[in-house]
C-alpha cells in the first residue's frame, strides 16, 4: 500500500514538536504549551482519522509500512495496526493531549516539561504500531527514560528514589526480554527460515514446548512488571505518588496497558502453547493481585497511593481476562483497560485538582469539599461509581465480562473476582465519603485521626513542580480555605473522560467491533468460541 | 617455506594509512624540534589532518586479503575495520586535548609537543597490530600501543596521582608484556612458526580429538593473561582505577578506547586466526573471564564517587561485553554466519563514541574549573543544559538504551552469544547491564534533580564542543544506520579464515 504513511505520521507528530521545542530555546512558558498542544492535538486528530478509516471486518495489520532497514540481522521497519491497538493507540494520543492540558500546574522548566511529554508520547505509540521486534523494543525503552525524568523532575518529595526505582525496576524486566528476543531470532533461522524479527512471520512458526517455556517467562515478566501483577507491582505505588499529575495520569492510562497489550500481541502468539499451560498459575496470580490491591487500597491514607492500588486490583482483571483463552475474557481484558485508562486517568486528575488547592493529597485533610466545589463533586463521583464497576459506567462492562470469561474456564477464579468487586465499592465509597463528603464545612478535619492529633497533618509534600501557594486562598469564618470549583481548563481536561467512560458503560458495541475480528483471529490457537 | 616469499619487494601501499600516521609522527617530532613556534595548536590541527587522511586511506583498504612482508604485514578487512575504530577514536580524543592541554585543569604546564607525538606512536601501535601477520609483529604493535601511554598517563607531572598511576601502569603492563611473550614463546616452540596462519595450519593437523599437549594450553594460558592486562579483563585490572583516575582525563578517554582495541584486535589475531583449531578449549575460559569481569566492573562502579573512578570500573564492565563477543566465536553452523568478531568491533566502535564523549564532558567541566566528583555534576542541567544533556545520552548509550548506539552494540553481542549456544552469557550481559544502570542513572539523577552548589561553569572551548557534537551524532546515529558498519564489520570472515599462500 503506497498511501500515506499515517502510523508514522501519528508516531512521529510528537517527536517533531519535541525537536521544535528543543531548539525554540527562547519560547517561553506559554509558547512552549502551543507548541506541545499543537502536537499533541495533530497526533490526536491524525489517530482519530486512522480509526474512522479502519476496517473492522479485516483481522490482519492494516496500514502497514515496512522500510528494509538492518538486512544483515533481519531488522526492518515494519508499522501496522489492528484492531487490538487501534484502540489503545487512540487513548494514548487522547490522555497525551489531556495531559498537555492539564499541565497548568507545573511552574519550572516548563519547556523541558513539554519536550518530555511528546517524546513519551512518541514512544508509547511506537509500542503499539511496532511489529518488528527490535523495533517494538526500541520503542518500549524509549519510553522508560521520559517517564523517569517525568517522575524524577517534577515529581514530589520522594520523586529521585521512586524515578530510579521505576527505571531500574522495568529496564531490569524488559532486558530479560531482549534475551528472550535474541532466542526467537535464532530458532526461527535454526528451523530453516530466513532472518526475520516480524512478530507475524515469527508467530507462523511452531516452537518446542521447552523453548515456549522459557520465551514464554522471557516475554511475560517484562509485562508483568509494566501491568503490573501481584508481586512485580512493588515499582507503581512510589512511581504513581511522587509522579506530577499528569505523569500518574500516562503512567496509569497507557503504560499499565503495554503489559496486557505485550501478552495478547507477544505472548500468546510466539508461545501459545505455554501460554496454555501455564495460564492456571497466571491467574492464580491475577486473583491474588485483584484481592490484594483492593485491600491495601482500603487502608491508604493518601489519594493517589488509594488510586495506585486500585490500579493494580483492575488490572488484575486484564490479565485474568487473557487468560481465559475465550472471548468474553479477551472482551473483557481490552475494554478494563480502556476503561482503566479513562476512569483512573480521570480519578487522578480529580485527585490533582484537589492537590493544587490544598497542597496535599492526604484523604484525612479533606471533608466537605462537595459544599464548596459542586461540579468537582459531581465528576469525582462519576469516576469513582465508574471505577468501582457500577452498571451502566464503563468499570462494569470490561470487569463483568473478564469475570464471566474466566467463570467459564476457572470457576473458582471468576467468583473470588465477582466477590472482590465488593471491596472496590467498599474502598471507592468510602474515599468519596471521607474527602467529598463527610464533614461540613467549618468543622475541623477528623478529630479521631491520630496522625492529626500527633500535628504531622497535614504535612505539604513540596515537590518542586508545584508551586507553594501558602495562603492564597481566602478563608471563611471557620479558617477554611475557600477553593474555586474545578476552572475551565480542568473542565476540558476531566470531562471527556467522563463522558467517553459513560459512553463505554452504555453503549460499548463500537469498542467491541473495533476489536472482534482481531480477537476472534487471536483467539484460533486456542481453539475456543466466540460470544 | 614463508608464505609470499617470490615477493622480494615489499608492497608498501598495503601500509599506506600507517605510514601516513608514522609520517605524522614523525614529522611532529620534527616540528617540535625546528619550529618551536608551530607548538600547540598547529600541531593539533596537523594530527587531525593526519589522520583524517589515513582514515580515508583506510576506505581504500576494504574488500582486500593479500599480505606483504613476508606474510607478516596483512591487509585485510579486519585490519581496515581496526584501523577506522582507531583513528575515530583518535580524532574524538584529540579534538578533546586540545582546549584542555592550554586549561588550568592540571597543574603547571604539559610538555605540548611530545602529546601528540605520542598519541600518534600509541595509534600508529594499534593499527599496526591490527595488520599483524605475525606474533612477533603483534607483540611490536602492543608494545609501541602501549609505551606512549604509560608516558601520557604521567603526563600531569605536577600532579602526584598522575605519576602514581603511570608507574602502575607501566610496572603491570610489562610484566604483562612479559607473560605475552612467554606466551608466544611456547606457541612457536609447539608449531615450530611465528606466522599467524601458519600457525593455524599446523595445529590443524594435530589430532585435536583428545588431550591437547599441555604445552599448548600453557600457551594459550599465558596468553589470555597477557592480553587480559591489555584490555583489563578482572582479575588483571588492578591497573586500571588508579591510571585512569590519575591520567590527564583527555589521555584517560584515549586509553579507555585505543589500547583496548589494540589488546582486542591481538586478542582476536591470535586466538582466532591462529589458535582457531583451539577454540573449543579458549572459548570456555574467555567466557568465564567475561562473566567475572562485566560483573566485578560494573558492582564496583556503583560504589565510586569519583567519575573517572567510576568510568574506569564502567570501562571494565565494558571488557566483560566485548571479551563475551570473542567467547561466542566458533559456535555457528556456518562461518559465514558467525557474528562474534563483528559484534566485537562493532561494540568497539560504539565503545569510541559513547565513552570518549563521557570523558569529554568530565574534561569539559574540568575546563571550567570543576573537579571530577560526582558532586560536580550537582544540578548541571539547571546551568548548563546543552552539556548535561550530552552526558546524558552518553551515559544512556553507555547503559545500552535503544535507540542509541550503546543499544545496537550489546544487542548484537547478545546476538552472537546466544547464536553460541551461551544463553547464560546472553543472560549475564543483560543482568550486568541493569546492574550498571545504577550508577551510570546517579550520575544523570545527580545532573537532573540535584540542586547546583557551584557557580555556573562558563569558559569557551570550541574544539572540545566540535568533539562532543561529533560524538553526540555519532552515539545517535551510528547504531540505526548501522547497517553498513555491520556488513564492512562482518567482512572478519574472509579475513581471518582464509589462509593464504
Amino acid at each position: 500500500m503506497d498511501s500515506l504513511p499515517i502510523l508514522s505520521m501519528i508516531t512521529y507528530a510528537p517527536l517533531v514538536g519535541a525537536a521544535i521545542l528543543f531548539f525554540a530555546s527562547r519560547a517561553d512558558a506559554e509558547m512552549s504549551r502551543r507548541i506541545a498542544l499543537a502536537f499533541a492535538t495533530i497526533s490526536f486528530l491524525l489517530s482519530l482519522a486512522m480509526l474512522i478509516a479502519f476496517d473492522v471486518n479485516e483481522p490482519g495489520m492494516q496500514f502497514t509500512e515496512h522500510i528494509e532497514w538492518l538486512p544483515g540481522v533481519g531488522v526492518n521497519y515494519d508499522f501496522g495496526v489492528d484492531g487490538v491497538s487501534a484502540l489503545l493507540v487512540v487513548l494514548t494520543t487522547l490522555l497525551s493531549l489531556i495531559g498537555v492540558i492539564a499541565s497548568g500546574s507545573i511552574t519550572h522548566r516548563r519547556r523541558e516539561y513539554y519536550i518530555t511529554l511528546l517524546l513519551l508520547e512518541t514512544g508509547m505509540i511506537g509500542v503499539f504500531f511496532a511489529l518488528d521486534l527490535f523495533l517494538f523494543y526500541i520503542f518500549w525503552e524509549l519510553m522508560l527514560v521520559p517517564m523517569a525524568l517525568l517522575i524524577g523532575v517534577w515529581g514530589s518529595a520522594n520523586r529521585v528514589y521512586a524515578a530510579v526505582k521505576f527505571f531500574i525496576y522495568t529496564l531490569a524486566a524488559s532486558l530479560l526480554m531482549l534475551v528472550g528476543i535474541v532466542a526467537v531470532y535464532w530458532e526461527n533461522i535454526n528451523q530453516g527460515n530466513d532472518p526475520t524479527l516480524n512478530i507475524l512471520d515469527l508467530a507462523a512458526v511452531q516452537y518446542s514446548d521447552d523453548f515456549q517455556f522459557w520465551v514464554f517467562l522471557a516475554f511475560f515478566i517484562a509485562f508483568a512488571v509494566k501491568v503490573p501483577m501481584w508481586p512485580f507491582h512493588t515499582w507503581l505505588p512510589d512511581a504513581h505518588v511522587e509522579a506530577p499529575t499528569v505523569g500518574s495520569v500516562i503512567l496509569a492510562g497507557v503504560l499499565l496497558k503495554m503489559g496486557g497489550y505485550g501478552m495478547i500481541r507477544f505472548n500468546l502468539s510466539l508461545t501459545p502453547d505455554a501460554a496454555e499451560d501455564l495460564a492456571p498459575y497466571i491467574i492464580a496470580l491475577s486473583v491474588i493481585g485483584i484481592i490484594y490491591g483492593a485491600l491495601v487500597a482500603l487502608v491508604q491514607p493518601d489519594m493517589k497511593k488509594l488510586v495506585a492500588y486500585s490500579s493494580v486490583s483492575h488490572m488484575g482483571f486484564v490479565t485474568l481476562g487473557i487468560f481465559a483463552f475465550n472471548m468474553q475474557g479477551f472482551y473483557g481484558a481490552m475494554l478494563v483497560m480502556l476503561s482503566h485508562g479513562f476512569v483512573t486517568g480521570g480519578l487522578f486528575l480529580c485527585v490533582g485538582v484537589l492537590y493544587d488547592r490544598a497542597h496535599t493529597r492526604l484523604i484525612s485533610a479533606f471533608g466537605g469539599v462537595v459544599s464548596r466545589m459542586p461540579v468537582y463533586a459531581a465528576l469525582f463521583g462519576v469516576l469513582m461509581l465508574a471505577s468501582l464497576g457500577l452498571p451502566g459506567l464503563s468499570g462494569f462492562v470490561g470487569e463483568f465480562l473478564a469475570i464471566v470469561g474466566a467463570f467459564t474456564e476457572h470457576r473458582w477464579a471468576g467468583a473470588i473476582g465477582m466477590a472482590v468487586v465488593i471491596l472496590s465499592a467498599w474502598y471507592m465509597m468510602w474515599l468519596f465519603q471521607r474527602v467529598v463528603l463527610g464533614r461540613a464545612a467549618g468543622e475541623p478535619p477528623d478529630p479521631l485521626d491520630g496522625a492529626l492529633q500527633s500535628g504531622s497533618v497535614p504535612a505539604v509534600a513540596g515537590g518542586q513542580g508545584v508551586a507553594d501557594h501558602g495562603d492564597e486562598w481566602p478563608v471563611d469564618e471557620h479558617g477554611v480555605p475557600q477553593w474555586p470549583d474545578v476552572t475551565r481548563l480542568e473542565l476540558i481536561a476531566i470531562v471527556p473522560l467522563v463522558l467517553l467512560s459513560i459512553m463505554l458503560g452504555v453503549w460499548p458495541g463500537p469498542f467491541m467491533d473495533v476489536m472482534r475480528t482481531t480477537l476472534e483471529s487471536i483467539l484460533v490457537p486456542f481453539g475456543s468460541q466466540g460470544v | 617455506m614463508l608464505p609470499g616469499i617470490e615477493k622480494i619487494n615489499p608492497d608498501l601501499s598495503l601500509l599506506t594509512p600507517q605510514l601516513i600516521v608514522l609520517g605524522l609522527s614523525l614529522l611532529l617530532l620534527l616540528i617540535d624540534a625546528v619550529v618551536p613556534r608551530w607548538r600547540g595548536a598547529v600541531m593539533a590541527y596537523l594530527t587531525l589532518i593526519g589522520y583524517a587522511a589515513a582514515l580515508v586511506a583506510t576506505f581504500f583498504m576494504f574488500d582486500m586479503n593479500e599480505s606483504t612482508f613476508y606474510g607478516m604485514i596483512r591487509a585485510d578487512d579486519f585490519s581496515a575495520f581496526v584501523n577506522v575504530i582507531v583513528l575515530v577514536a583518535g580524532i574524538l580524543s584529540v579534538l578533546v586535548s586540545i582546549n584542555y592541554m592550554t586549561s588550568r585543569a592540571e597543574p603547571g604546564s604539559m610538555p605540548v609537543p611530545e602529546y601528540y607525538a605520542l598519541i600518534s606512536f600509541s595509534i600508529l601501535g594499534a593499527m599496526i597490530v591490527g595488520a599483524a601477520g605475525d606474533l612477533v609483529i603483534v607483540f611490536l604493535g602492543i608494545e609501541m600501543s602501549s609505551l606512549a601511554v604509560y608516558a601520557l598517563t604521567g603526563f600531569a607531572r605536577h600532579r602526584i596521582t598522575s605519576l602514581e598511576g603511570a608507574l602502575k601502569y607501566f610496572l603491570l603492563g610489562l610484566f604483562a608484556s612479559a607473560i605475552l611473550l612467554y606466551g608466544m614463546a611456547w606457541t612457536y616452540g609447539a608449531t615450530g612458526t611465528t606466522n599467524l596462519s601458519e600457525i593455524a595450519a599446523e595445529l590443524a593437523n594435530y589430532d585435536t580429538s583428545g588431550n591437547i599437549e599441555a604445552s599448548l594450553l600453557l600457551a594459550v594460558l599465558l596468553l589470555i593473561v597477557g592480553l587480559g592486562f591489555k584490555v583489563a579483563a578482572v582479575p588483571f585490572h588492578m591497573w586500571t582505577p588508579d591510571a585512569y583516575q590519575g591520567a590527564p582525563t583527555p589521555v584517560s578517554a584515549y586509553m579507555s578506547v585505543i589500547p583496548k582495541a589494540a589488546g582486542f584486535a591481538a586478542m582476536v589475531r591470535l586466538l582466532v586466526q591462529a589458535l582457531e583449531p583451539l577454540a573449543d578449549e579458549w572459548t570456555i575460559i574467555i567466557a568465564i573471564l567475561a562473566v567475572v569481569t562485566m560483573f566485578f566492573g560494573n558492582i564496583v562502579a556503583i560504589a565510586q564517587t569519583d567519575i573517572k573512578r567510576m568510568l574506569a570500573y564502567s570501562s571494565i564492565g565494558h571488557t566483560g561485553y566485548m571479551l563475551a563477543a570473542v567467547a561466542a566465536y566458533g559456535a555457528s553452523a556456518s562461518i559465514d554466519d558467525d557474528l562474534s568478531v563483528t559484534s566485537l568491533l562493532f561494540y568497539l566502535l560504539a565503545y569510541a563514541f559513547m565513552n570518549i564523549g563521557a570523558f569529554a564532558i568530565v574534561t569539559w567541566l574540568q575546563d571550567r574549573g570543576r573537579g571530577v566528583d560526582l558532586s560536580d555534576f550537582r544540578g548541571l542541567a539547571s546551568q548548563s543544559p546543552v552539556a548535561a544533556l550530552m552526558m546524558t545520552v552518553f551515559l544512556l548509550s553507555l547503559t545500552g538504551l535503544p535507540p542509541l548506539v550503546g543499544f545496537y552494540a550489546k544487542y548484537y553481542v547478545i546476538l552472537a552469544t546466544v547464536d553460541a549456544g551461551m544463553i547464560w552469557l546472553a543472560v549475564a550481559i543483560v543482568l550486568a547491564s541493569a546492574a550498571s544502570a545504577f550508577y551510570y542513572l546517579r550520575v544523570i539523577a545527580t545532573m537532573y534533580f540535584a540542586e547546583a552548589e557551584q557557580p555556573e561553569p562558563v569558559g569557551s572551548t570550541p574544539w572540545l564542543g566540535a568533539g562532543l557534537l561529533a560524538m553526540v551524532a555519532g552515539t545517535i546515529l551510528v547504531g540505526i544506520f548501522s547497517g553498513r558498519v555491520f556488513d564492512l564489520a562482518q567482512g572478519w570472515v574472509d579475513a581471518l579464515t582464509i589462509i593464504p599462500g
